[in-house]
C-alpha cells in the first residue's frame, strides 16, 4: 500500500511538473508570437496532463476539492469563453467604433442613438413586437385546441399527435425553402385563377402573414404537447364529478380545466413569446426581410418583413456594421431580460396564490 | 486496485474527450517564412474555376514541354472558401505564385503583396486588367458581359435591326412591334426581366443598375459610382432615363415572371424562345447550354446578340469585366510567374482557353471565338472597343440586397411611378450610405 | 368523459383535416423529388412526370454536386453533433452534480450564473463570440473557427446551462445517503458519480440529449458564423443554405436536398417518437 501510494505521488507529481511545464513553453510561445504548429497541441495536453497530475495526487482531505475542480472545469471553461466573456465584449464593444475585428475609438452612446434615429430599425423592433403578439395568440389558441382534440377519447390519438408536432423537429432554414416552394410555386397556381399573378411573399403585409403561417405551422404542435400534459394533470374525479353535476362540455373547459392549468398557459404564452423575439431562420429562408414600406417616419423602407433579429444579423453581417449591430444587440438582450423576470415574477406570484 | 483501473479509464476517457477536443485541430498552425517554392522552375496557380481544371493542366503541360517550367495548378470550387484557404497558405507560408481574387476587399486583403503587373506585354493588349494603388494587379483570364441580350431570329422574323435599337425610342419602338406581333412570333412576353428582391436583388440592384453607374462611360470613368460613394448621391438625370428605361421593362415583361420569378424560370424560357430579350449578361450561355440545353435545343439553338442598354441617346457600349483575376503573389517566384501568364494571353495557350475552356477572351489580339452563345456578341463589342468596365462591386455592402432591390421590386409590382422610382432610389441610396 | 358517437366522428375528421394541413409540405417535397425540374414548375400538386428512376436521378445530382457535397455536410453535422451531445452529458453531468452536492457559496454562484445566461439571446454574444475565438485560436495555434472542435467546443459552452439546469433538478431528487453509503464502502467521490450517480441519470440525460440534438442538428446561425456561410467545414443547414440561397433555383435538387436533410430527424422521431415528445414536454415545464 505505502509503496503503491509512493508510485502513485510520482505519477502525480511527473504529470503536473510535465504539464505545468508543457503549458509555460506553450504560453511563452504565444507570447513570443512563435508560430510553431505544435504550440496548440502542446497547450491542451499541458492542461491535461496537469489535470492529471491533480486527480492522481494521494491527498485524502483535499481529494474531494480536487474532484469537485476536474468536474466542473471543462464545462465552466467553455461557457466562459462562449457566453461570459463575449457577453461583456459584446456590451463594451457597443460603445465603440469596433469594425468586427478591431476599433479605434469609444462614440459613447453613439451607436444607441443612431440606431433609434434608423427609422428601418423602429419598423424591425415594432414588426417583430406585432408577431410576438400575433404568435403568442394564434399558437396558444391552436395548440390548446389541438391538445383538446388530441385528449378527446378519438382513435389514432397517437398519430395525430405525432403529425402536429412533425414540423417542430424541421430546421427553421430547410423549413423555410420548403415553405417558398408552397408559396410561390404551389399556391400560386391557386391564387392565379383568382387574378392575383405575384406570390403571396411578393407583397409585405402578406409576406408577413406568411411567415406567421408558418411559425404557427412549426410552433403550435409542440405547444400542444404542453397542454396535452397539463390537460392529463387534471384529475379525473373532478372532471366526472362536473360531469355528474350536469355540466356542458363546455362549461367544464372554461370553469375547470382552463383554471387548473393556469400554469401551462403561463409557461407556454412565455414560450411562444421568447421564441417569437428570436425568430431568425424562418425569417431569412422566407423572405430574408424584404418588402416595402411607403412612408414610415417619412422614409421609404426596404426591409418590410425584417425582424429584429434578421436586423441585427444584416446589420453586422451584411453591412459590415459590427458595433452598430452590437448595439442593437444589447438592445435586445435589454427587452428579452425584462420580459424573462416577469416571466419568473408572475410564475412566483401564481405560485404563492396557489 | 480495480477501483484504480476502473478510475483511470475514466480519466484516459475523459482526457481523450480532451483531446478530441483541443488537439488535431492546428490547420492553421505555421512555420515561419512568407514565399512559397524556392524552385525558379516552378510555379504554383490556386484556380477558382474548377471546372477548367482539365484545361488548366493540359496548359501545364504545354509550358512545361515549351519552356521546362512545372506548372502546379490546384483547382478549388464548389464551396471551397478560396480566399480563407490562401489566408491560411499565408499565415503556413505557403503561399501560391499566382491566386485568384474577385472582389475589392479581397485585393484589398493582399494590399502591398501582389506584384504590379504593368510592364507586362498583355497588359496593353487587354482592358479588363484589375488595377488598384499597386498597380496592375489582376490578369483577366475571362470576360463576361451586361447587355440586354437577344435572340437573334426572333427580331429577324420580326423585322427587326438589332443595330438600330440605338436610343431608347428606338427600343421602345421595336418593343411594341414585338409586342403586336406575339402571337405570330410565338413568344410569351417580348422581355424576360425579373424583379423579384430575395433572390435576384443581384440581378437588378447590382447588374441592370451597373448600367446606370457605367453604360456609355469610358472604361477609366468612374464619375457615377464616385458620386454614390459620396454619400450614396444619384445623379437625377441619368437616373430619370435609367427609370424610364426599366418602366419600359416592367410594361413589355412576362407578368408571371415580373415581380416572383426565378432565375431558372427566366433564363429556361429565354432558352425555349419564349422571349425576345431577357435581362442577363453574358453568363446565361453557359446555363443555356448546361442546364437548359433540351429546351435550347428544341428551339432550335438560336443565335443570340446583345445590345447596349440604351436608356439614354448615344449610350453604345455593353459593360464588360472578367468575374475574377489572377494575382501574382509579391514575394513568390514573380518572374516565372509573370512569364506564365504572359504567355497564357498569347495564340497557342489562348486557343485552348477559349476553346475548350469556352472562356471569352479578354485580349484583343485573340482571334479564337469560344463556343459559348455570346461570344461573338461580346468579340464584337471588345474589338471595336465599344464596352465600359463596371464598378457595382464598389458599391457600399448591401446596397442592393437590402436596399435598391426592393425598390426595383416595388417598382416593378406597379407600387411606384417612374418619378416615385427616382425619389425612392435617391432616398433609399441615401439611408444606406447613412448607416 | 364520454362523448357522443358523433362527436367522435366530427373530432376525427377535424384531426384528419388538421393533419392534412400540417403534412401538406412534406407530401409535396416528397411528391415532388419524384419530378424532373420541368414537372415541378408545370404542374408541383399532380403525379405528372412523377418516376421512381426520375428521384434516383435527383438523389444523385444532389449527392454528386460538387457545390452541396451532401455526404460531406452529412458527416460533418453527425460528428458535430454526436461529439457535443456526448461531451454536454459527461460534463453537464459532472457539473450538475458537484454544483448540486457540494454546498458552498461557489457552487450556489456558478449556478445562478448558469441559470441567469439562459435568457442571453445568441444575437447580444454572435459577434464578440467569433472575434474571441478568431483572436484565440490564433494566439494558441489551435484554429477554433472553421474547425469541428472549435465549433463542439462552441455547443459545450451554449448548451451548458441548460444541460446543468436541467440535470441539478434530477440529481436534487437521488437521496443523497446512496452516496454517503458509497463513500463508506470505501468509494472514491469519482467512483461514486461515474458507478452510482450517472448511471441513475440515464432518463434525463435522455431528456437533455433529445433538447440539444434537435437544436444542434437544426441549428443554422452559430455554424454560419463559426464555419462561414460556404468554407472548407459546413454543416447540412449551412449547405442548404448556401446550396438554395445561392443564384439559381433548381427546385428538383433544393426540394431533394430538403428532403435527404429532414429523413434523418424523421427515422430518430419515428424510432424513439415517446421520448422525444416527453423530452420536450419536460425540458418546457422544468
Amino acid at each position: 500500500m505505502a509503496e503503491n501510494s509512493k508510485n502513485t505521488k510520482l505519477l502525480s507529481v511527473v504529470l503536473l511538473v510535465a504539464g505545468i511545464a508543457g503549458l509555460v513553453i506553450a504560453l511563452y510561445l504565444d507570447f513570443t508570437r512563435s508560430s510553431a504548429a505544435f504550440r496548440g497541441p502542446l497547450l491542451v495536453i499541458g492542461a491535461i496532463a496537469a489535470l492529471m497530475g491533480l486527480y492522481f495526487y494521494p491527498t485524502v482531505e483535499h481529494h474531494r476539492s480536487i474532484i469537485n475542480f476536474i468536474f466542473l472545469f471543462p464545462l465552466l471553461f467553455a461557457f466562459a469563453v462562449t457566453v461570459i466573456i463575449p457577453l461583456i465584449l459584446g456590451i463594451f464593444y457597443s460603445f465603440t467604433d469596433w469594425n468586427g475585428i478591431r476599433l479605434t475609438s469609444f462614440v459613447g452612446f453613439g451607436n444607441y442613438v443612431s440606431m433609434f434615429k434608423d427609422p428601418a430599425f423602429i419598423w424591425s423592433i415594432l414588426l417583430t413586437f406585432l408577431f410576438v403578439v400575433f404568435n403568442m395568440v394564434l399558437i396558444n389558441i391552436v395548440g390548446f385546441l389541438l391538445a383538446l382534440l388530441c385528449t378527446s377519447k378519438m382513435r389514432g390519438v397517437n398519430f395525430f399527435r405525432a403529425s402536429y408536432f412533425l414540423p417542430n423537429l424541421i430546421g427553421g432554414i430547410v423549413l423555410g425553402y420548403i415553405w417558398q416552394f408552397v408559396f410561390n410555386n404551389v399556391l400560386i397556381q391557386v391564387t392565379a385563377k383568382w387574378g392575383m399573378v405575384n406570390s403571396v411573399l411578393a407583397n409585405t403585409k402578406t409576406a408577413f402573414a406568411a411567415i406567421i403561417v408558418v411559425y404557427v405551422w412549426q410552433y403550435a404542435g409542440y405547444i400542444m404537447l404542453i397542454y396535452v400534459t397539463g390537460l392529463t394533470t387534471v384529475p379525473k374525479d373532478v372532471l366526472e364529478a362536473s360531469s355528474i353535476d350536469g355540466a356542458d362540455a363546455l362549461t367544464t373547459l372554461f370553469r375547470i380545466k382552463i383554471p387548473m392549468i393556469a400554469a401551462t398557459i403561463t409557461i407556454c404564452t412565455f414560450l411562444t413569446l421568447t421564441s417569437a423575439f428570436k425568430q431568425f431562420d424562418v425569417n431569412m429562408a422566407l423572405t430574408n426581410g424584404s418588402g416595402s414600406v411607403a412612408d414610415f417616419m417619412g422614409s421609404y423602407l426596404t426591409n418590410g418583413t425584417q425582424m429584429i433579429a434578421l436586423n441585427i444579423y444584416n446589420t453586422a453581417i451584411t453591412k459590415n456594421a459590427y458595433a452598430l449591430g452590437q448595439a442593437k444587440a444589447v438592445f435586445f438582450f435589454i427587452v428579452l431580460a425584462c420580459v424573462s423576470i416577469l416571466q419568473v415574477r408572475i410564475s412566483n406570484k401564481k405560485e404563492v396564490e396557489m | 486496485m480495480k477501483k484504480k483501473i476502473v478510475s483511470t479509464l475514466l480519466a484516459a476517457a475523459m482526457v481523450l474527450s480532451l483531446a478530441a477536443c483541443g488537439g488535431g485541430s492546428s490547420d492553421g498552425g505555421s512555420s515561419g517564412g512568407g514565399s512559397s517554392s524556392s524552385d525558379p522552375n516552378t510555379i504554383r496557380l490556386v484556380n477558382g474555376k474548377i471546372e477548367v481544371d482539365a484545361q488548366l493542366k493540359k496548359l501545364a503541360e504545354m509550358y512545361k514541354e515549351e519552356t521546362g517550367v512545372t506548372v502546379e495548378i490546384e483547382s478549388m470550387g464548389g464551396g471551397v472558401d478560396i480566399q480563407g484557404t490562401i489566408k491560411g497558405y499565408y499565415q503556413a507560408g505557403n503561399m501560391p505564385d499566382i491566386f485568384v481574387n474577385a472582389l475589392e476587399p479581397e485585393f484589398a486583403n493582399w494590399k502591398g503583396l501582389l506584384a504590379d503587373m504593368s510592364d507586362e506585354k498583355w497588359a496593353s493588349d487587354t482592358d479588363g486588367a484589375y488595377i488598384n494603388e499597386d498597380g496592375t494587379v489582376g490578369f483577366p483570364y475571362s470576360t463576361e458581359g451586361i447587355g440586354l441580350a437577344y435572340n437573334t431570329e426572333i427580331l429577324k422574323k420580326a423585322g427587326i435591326d438589332p443595330t438600330k435599337l440605338t436610343g431608347p425610342a428606338a427600343i421602345e419602338e421595336a418593343f411594341k412591334t414585338l409586342d403586336s406581333k406575339k402571337g405570330e412570333l410565338g413568344i410569351d412576353a417580348v422581355v424576360g426581366y425579373c424583379a423579384e428582391p430575395k433572390d435576384l436583388y443581384w440581378s437588378t440592384g447590382q447588374h441592370l443598375f451597373a448600367n446606370y453607374l457605367d453604360a456609355g462611360l469610358a472604361r477609366d470613368d468612374t464619375t457615377y459610382i464616385d458620386k454614390l460613394n459620396d454619400g450614396g448621391k444619384l445623379d437625377e438625370k441619368r437616373l430619370t432615363d435609367f427609370a424610364k428605361f426599366v418602366d419600359m421593362l416592367n410594361r413589355y415583361s412576362d407578368p408571371a415572371l415580373l415581380v416572383s420569378g426565378t432565375y431558372d424560370q427566366q433564363i429556361l424560357n429565354f432558352a425555349s424562345g419564349k422571349y425576345a430579350f431577357v435581362t442577363q449578361g453574358s453568363w446565361v450561355g453557359a446555363t443555356m447550354t448546361t442546364d437548359d440545353k433540351d429546351a435550347y435545343e428544341a428551339a432550335g439553338s438560336f443565335e443570340v446578340g446583345m445590345i447596349p442598354y440604351a436608356f439614354e441617346d448615344g449610350i453604345d457600349t455593353i459593360l464588360t469585366n472578367s468575374p475574377s483575376w489572377w494575382s501574382v503573389y509579391s514575394e513568390g517566384n514573380v518572374d516565372a510567374a509573370k512569364a506564365f501568364l504572359q504567355w497564357l494571353s498569347e495564340d497557342k495557350a489562348q486557343k485552348v482557353l477559349v476553346e475548350e475552356a469556352g472562356f471569352i477572351s479578354p485580349f484583343k489580339s485573340c482571334t479564337y471565338i469560344a463556343p459559348d452563345p455570346f461570344a461573338k456578341a461580346m468579340v464584337d463589342y471588345i474589338s471595336n472597343e465599344k464596352t465600359s468596365s463596371w464598378h457595382w462591386l464598389n458599391m457600399k455592402e448591401g446596397y442592393a440586397m437590402n436596399y435598391t432591390g426592393q425598390v426595383f421590386a416595388d417598382f416593378a409590382a406597379g407600387n411606384l411611378d417612374v418619378d416615385g422610382f427616382v425619389k425612392t432610389m435617391q432616398q433609399v441610396s441615401e439611408a444606406c450610405y447613412a448607416n | 368523459m364520454r362523448m357522443k358517437k358523433s362527436n367522435k366522428i366530427i373530432f376525427t375528421i377535424l384531426g384528419i383535416i388538421v393533419a392534412a394541413y400540417t403534412l401538406f409540405p412534406f407530401y409535396l417535397v416528397v411528391l415532388n423529388t419524384f419530378k424532373n425540374a420541368n414537372g415541378i414548375v408545370s404542374n408541383p400538386i399532380g403525379f405528372g412526370g412523377v418516376s421512381f428512376s426520375q428521384l434516383m436521378t435527383n438523389i444523385s445530382s444532389v449527392v454528386n454536386n460538387s457545390n452541396f457535397n451532401f455526404w460531406y455536410a452529412f458527416g460533418t453535422s453527425v460528428i458535430i453533433t454526436i461529439l457535443s451531445l456526448v461531451l454536454l452529458a459527461l460534463f453537464g453531468g459532472m457539473a450538475a452534480w458537484v454544483i448540486c452536492r457540494n454546498k458552498t457559496k461557489w457552487s450556489t454562484v456558478i449556478y445562478m450564473v448558469f441559470i441567469a445566461s439562459m435568457i442571453i439571446p445568441f444575437q447580444v454574444v454572435m459577434l464578440p463570440l467569433i472575434s474571441t475565438f478568431r483572436d484565440v485560436g490564433q494566439f494558441v495555434g489551435i484554429s477554433m473557427l472553421q474547425s469541428i472542435p472549435g465549433i463542439v467546443f462552441a455547443y459545450c459552452g451554449f448548451g451548458g446551462a441548460m444541460t446543468v439546469f436541467i440535470l441539478t433538478g434530477f440529481i436534487k431528487g437521488i437521496p443523497y445517503e446512496l452516496e454517503e453509503a458509497a463513500a463508506i464502502d470505501g468509494c472514491s467521490p469519482e467512483g461514486t458519480f461515474f458507478r452510482i450517480i450517472f448511471p441513475l441519470l440515464t432518463p434525463v440525460i435522455t431528456t437533455v440529449t433529445i433538447l440539444n440534438g434537435m437544436w444542434i442538428w437544426n441549428d443554422y446561425l452559430l455554424p454560419s458564423l463559426m464555419l462561414g456561410q460556404n468554407g472548407k467545414v459546413k454543416t447540412l443547414p449551412v449547405a442548404v443554405q448556401a446550396f438554395v440561397g445561392s443564384y439559381v433555383k433548381q427546385w428538383d435538387l433544393i426540394l431533394t436536398a430538403a428532403l435527404l436533410a429532414i429523413i434523418p430527424m424523421i427515422v430518430i422521431f419515428l424510432i424513439a417518437q415517446k421520448q422525444i415528445m416527453n423530452g420536450m414536454v419536460e425540458g418546457a415545464i422544468k
